[in-house]
This record gives structure tokens, sequence and C-alpha cells, in this order.
């Protein structure tokens, strides 16, 4: 009903208007205002102050009033506008004058806004609810591990420390109680197994002379004992159970008992190395891998890799990113994807876009040549920011 | 004085202008833009309005009224392309609107002299308010307007007439009771007087209206600019135009019915009857009036050139 209203009262005041104009033309006048102008004529500095809206509130109220009569006046003040380009740069709506905090809050809960609102919101419940229980299973499995692998520790030391005997034989148990730790989790420690050789194959962690991977050898040359690692892999069941179980080594007391420290401090590494594994895997899932090439440093250089890691120099050879700038014209400008952006340039800024080769691009290297020069040395998209104000030239 | 000290300060080259020779030009700009309108003006506006013109174009062209050779040189240098280009756009041809662009500095120069012994150029009447190049487009535009206005007063046109003739066919069929409308006389008459009641109604309403809603409603509607360009000319989004126009439909539509009912006394039904017939009659009229559109566009065209 109301938009009738409306087109009812449009439809008459187009007519109104045809009406007016064809008087105007059978008076023989310019304008059919011309003799209701009561006010002098605007000169060139108040129409492009008008058109450029810079005229103070009270001025161009005074203006307006004249513009409303005068045709030769409001022409000229639309050409002006025109040729500035003024409409582009009028981007951001205008809030309603009259909408209060209750009208904005009615609009905001009103149905059509709900309409949306609710199936967006409930499938971005439905996808968080999701990934959050998909971390935490993950974090239970790593949890497992880990506390496997703890458990695991103290009792190879008491093995070692008790008998003296080489456990050659002992990651199958590891592996078994690892098989054992849950019928839910099997599949995914398998998987998380291979991820971890995956990462240290890729990291040159299993690399032989590894200190994690290493081997004693025994004085009659055989390995005295297995990577741990190794032994909890459980695709490496199958070759093992092929072969011999290796000759048992009798090892004096003393020697037993510095194996045992040492192979306490290895596990606390690789549980170190593990954990840090855990969280590159989480973050590999879930966000930015921060600490990808620190890993990749051997043990011994970690903590100078760290700590050298974090300084500028090592972000700029870890991101690998090369800005590539140009300066032209006093500008200085970074390319950004197919864009010269110019650096003085802030994201929240309106841009006045302005097409290579159109009249507004013409007028407005007429205006500041400076930009004829920055528009020709830089091909694409540039975002220069000149005199306050923000072009996109494209 | 401080004011013109830090419009110096503020421009990149100052054209060895000191402080005394700005101080008139922006006492003019203030008493132009600000104690026009408000003479108890705070010194604090004054200051925001002095710290907002554009020093550098307004030091540029004190210089070329100082007679400074190389400000002109400067001058013509950078805007010669402007002026063209506002010169082209006001010209129907490219030899038109090279007189334009010529005759431009002639104007600025000023032909004449002043009792202090310096030209009388337009250049005395530039504030640094808005951008030099805008207020060169807006002089050239003035310009060609004057030139058109005096060969429109030598030359009267066959075109002209032929043109009124169209126009005045146009009217003829675009009347109230024109087409859709009753055959039955009475009915014509009554819809005929109906439909110049209302538009008497709706003319003086939107004389009624603010200043600013009118120069929408004559941007939009008589000088036919798109809501986008209407806008622009009130500072405002296109969006922010479209929901004015709608208020002032129904503001309009209030008021004329308001106007209806007290000075001609019309009841609500016979005012709502009446706006449905005489859009109706209006929708029917649309089709030859479009038909004519083009021609007239193409003779305001001619005309313009």
């Amino acid at each position: 009903m109301k938009q009738a209203n409306n087109n009812e009262v449009d439809l008459l005041l187009r007519a109104l208007a045809r009406e007016r104009t064809s008087a105007a033309w059978q008076s023989g006048s310019e304008s059919g205002d011309a003799k209701q102008v009561s006010s002098a004529h605007l000169d060139a500095d108040e129409m492009n102050s008008y058109a450029e809206g810079v005229a103070p509130d009270p001025a161009r109220t005074r203006y307006t009033e004249h513009l409303v009569d005068c045709e030769a006046c409001r022409g000229i003040v639309v050409s002006l506008v025109q040729s500035a380009g003024t409409a582009s740069r009028l981007e951001v709506p205008e809030q309603k004058g009259g909408a209060g905090f209750w009208q904005k809050l009615r609009e905001l809960f009103s149905p059509t806004v709900l309409g949306y609102a609710v199936p967006v919101l409930l499938l971005t419940a439905v996808i968080g609810i999701g990934l959050l229980a998909l971390r935490q299973q993950q974090r239970v499995q790593f949890v497992a591990q880990n506390e496997q692998r703890q458990a695991e520790a103290p009792s190879a030391a008491q093995n070692k420390a008790d008998s003296g005997v080489s456990t050659a034989a002992q990651p199958q148990p590891t592996v078994q109680n690892g098989i054992k730790s849950g019928a839910t989790t099997e599949r995914p420690r398998e998987k998380t197994a291979l991820e971890d050789e995956k990462l240290q194959a890729g990291r040159g962690l299993l690399k032989p002379d590894s200190s994690v991977g290493k081997i004693a050898p025994s004085k009659d040359g055989q390995p005295a004992e297995v990577d741990s690692v190794a032994g909890l892999r459980p695709y490496a069941l199958e070759p093992k159970a092929a072969e011999a179980p290796p000759p048992a080594t009798v090892i004096n007391p003393e020697k037993s008992a510095e194996l045992a420290k040492q192979r306490s401090e290895k596990r606390e590494d690789q549980s170190r190395d593990q954990n840090e594994e855990f969280r590159v895997q989480t973050d590999d899932v879930h966000g930015p891998n921060r600490s990808r090439n620190n890993t990749a440093q051997p043990m011994s250089q970690r903590g100078a890799g760290v700590a050298g890691g974090r300084g500028p120099s090592a972000d700029k050879n870890k991101k690998g990113a090369y800005v590539e700038t140009r300066s032209v014209m006093g500008r200085h400008f970074t390319r950004e994807g197919d864009a010269w952006v110019d650096t003085a340039y802030e994201y929240s800024q309106a841009t006045v876009r302005v097409a290579r080769g159109s009249d507004q691009f013409r007028a407005l290297v007429a205006d500041e040549p400076a930009l004829r020069t920055i528009a020709a040395q830089l091909d694409g998209v540039v975002i220069v920011v000149w005199k306050n104000r923000a072009y996109r030239i494209q | 004085m401080g004011g013109a000290g830090r419009l110096l300060g503020r421009a990149t080259d100052n054209h060895g202008l000191t402080a005394e020779t700005l101080i008139p030009r922006v006492k003019s700009a203030v008493d132009k833009y600000i104690l026009r309108d408000d003479p108890q003006a705070s010194a604090d506006v004054i200051q925001d309005f002095i710290d907002k013109l554009q020093a550098d174009d307004l030091c540029l062209i004190v210089a070329c009224e100082q007679g400074n050779q190389k400000a002109w040189t400067d001058l013509v240098e950078r805007f010669s392309a402007t002026v063209r280009s506002a010169a082209r756009s006001a010209s129907s041809n490219e030899e038109g609107a090279e007189d334009l662009a010529q005759s431009i500095w002639a104007e600025l120069h000023g032909l004449r002299v002043r009792e202090d012994g310096k030209p009388a150029g337009k250049l005395a009447y530039y504030s640094g308010r808005g951008s030099l190049a805008g207020w060169l487009r807006a002089v050239v535009a003035q310009l060609a307007i004057d030139q058109h206005r005096k060969q429109s007063r030598l030359v009267q046109t066959e075109e002209d007439a032929d043109f009124d003739r169209i126009i005045q066919h146009g009217q003829d069929e675009s009347t109230w009771s024109g087409h859709g409308a009753s055959p039955n006389p009475e009915l014509q008459i009554s819809a005929k007087l109906a439909g110049a009641q209302v538009q008497k109604a709706l003319a003086e309403s939107v004389k009624q209206m603010s200043a600013e809603d009118r120069l929408l409603v004559k941007l939009y509607y008589f000088d036919g600019l798109r809501l986008r360009e209407a806008g622009a000319v009130l500072g405002v989004h296109e969006a922010t135009a479209s929901r004015r126009l709608t208020r002032i439909h129904g503001e309009l539509r209030q008021q004329v019915e308001r106007l209806l009912i007290e000075q001609e006394g019309w009841t609500q039904p016979e005012t709502a009857r009446a706006f449905s017939e005489v859009a109706l009659n209006l929708e029917a009229d649309i089709e030859p009036l479009l038909a004519t559109e083009p021609v007239l566009m193409k003779k305001e065209n001619e005309v313009a050139g």
C-alpha cells in the first residue's frame, strides 16, 4: 500500500516536472525557475566549495536554497560534482538520521534478519562443536601415547638396572601395550605413528646418527638397544616378528646403570620431541606452524635455533617472502597481489576508483600530473594516497 | 595573522609571499564563508576554517595576482590540461573548446586594470576553500554559459520553435483527461479538475519542503539525474538519497491530502481515489511521452551545443 502511494506521488512529481520544463521552454526562458531566483548567483568559488563538500554548514544551506531555484548554477554544480568523481567517494551509506538505539536493536532482531542469522549461527555452532570434538579426540590419543611412553621408561630402566640384560625384544611388548591400550585408539595410533615417522623423516630425525634413533652397539657389535620410537611402531611388528630375536648380551652392572641413565635422558628428550611434534601436528590442523623450521634443527642446535629463529632475519628466512617495492614520484609502493599499494594507504580509508583512460582519470591526471606518472610507471591496479585522498587506479 | 602564517607554513612553495600579503585574502574568505552567516563565530571556528584552506593553491593564485611570472608559468603548466578538459566538456566541438580554454587565461589575468594598477582578473575570487582545479572548472563552465547566452540572444534558431512545438504536443497529449479516461464528458471534466487540484496541491507542498529535500526533488525529477548523481551533489550516498526520496514521497502525500481536505473540502476517500485515478491517467500517458523523449533529448543536445 505504502509502495503504491509512493508510486502515485512519483508519477505526479514526474508530471509536474514535465509541465514545468515545457512551460519554461514555451516562455523562452532558460530556466523555469529563473524568475523565482531571489539571491545573486553563486560565484565559481562557492559552487566549487559546494561541489567538493567543503562549504561550512550555514553557507551550504544558503547555497542549497539558491540551487533549488537556479537551474544555471545547479547545472554547473552537477557538472563539477560529476567531473570531480564525488559520487565514488561516498561509499559508506549515511546512517538514518532518526534511527535510535532501540530502532537499530529492533532492526537487528527483525524476522528478516533472524531468518538468515539463525541458520548461519546453527551451522557455525555445528562446525565449531565438530572441530572441538576432533581436537579433543586427537588430544586424548596423544595423552595416551605419552602416558604409555612415560610408563615404559622407568620400567625399562628398572629392567636394565636389575638384570643388566639388553632388551632387544622389548619393543614388541611395548607395542603390544600400545595396541592393548584400547581398540578405539588403535587405528588413529597407527596413523599417528606413520605421521610421526613422516615428520621425522622430513626433518632428518631418523638419520642413523640421530640421537633419538641411535642404536648403542654392544661389545660384540650387535645392537644392544633399539630405538624406542621404532619399537613403538605397530607396522614394524611384522618384519620384527619375522626376524630371529637378537641374542641377549650380558653387560656388567656398572655399564648397565650408566646405560640406563643415558637411556632415561634420551627418553626425556624423546618425550620432549613428541610433545613438540604433537604441537606441530595440532598446529598443522588448527593453525599456522610456528615451530616447524625450528624442529628441523638438530637437538644440539635447537636451543640456539629457537632463540635465533624468532629474530627478524630468521623470520625473513622462514617466510622466504620477497616484498616487491617501488618508489615513484616520492611515493613508496609495495606489491600486493596484482596491485601496487602506497605504503601510506590505510585499509580503512575509502578509495576513489578511477579507470585508466576514463574522463575521470583524464581530469584527475590533468589536476595532478604526478598521478599520471605514477599510473604510467606502475602497471595494473595502483592504490595511491594523494593529498589525503586514496585513489584506486585500475 | 597567526592563521596566515600557519597557512604559509603549510604551503610546499609559498612563492616568496609573506603573511601580510595573504591576510586580505584570508580575511575575505572568512567573511564570505563564516562571518556572513554567523557574525559571532568563535575564534576556534575561524582558525579551523583557515587551517582547512588549500595552502599551495592559494599561495600560487596570490603569487600570480601579485604578478609573479614564475607562478604564472607554474599555473599554466599545471592546470592547462584541466582547463582544456573542462572546456571540452562545456563545448560541443574542439574548436570552441580551444577558444574557450584560451579565453580563460585572459579572464583569469584580467583585461582591465584596478585602481591599484593591478589587473582585475578572476583570480581575486579564489578563496582557497575548494581545490584550484575545481574552481577553474567552475570558471570555465560559467564562461561557457555566458558565451552561450550571448550567442542565444543573437540567434533564435528554427530548431527552438520546432522544439517548442514538440513539447506543446507532448503537453497536450499528457493532459489529465487523456488516454484511458472515461468517454463520459462529465467524468472527463471531473477528472481533469481533480487532477488539476491535486497538481496544484502538490506544487504547493513541494514549496513547503526543506531546501535540501526540494533540491533532491529538483535534481531527480526536473534535471533527470540518477539517484547516485543526485546524492553526490547533496554529499550523501545513493542509498541515503533513496531513503530520503521515499520519505519525501510519504510526506508529500500526507501534505497534499491535508491541503485537499482543508482547502478544497475533499474527504479522505476522495483524495485517495483522486490519487489513484490521476496515477492511472499518468501511467497511460507515459507511452506517448516516452516516444517524444528521444526527440527532446536530441533537440536539447543541439541547443546546448
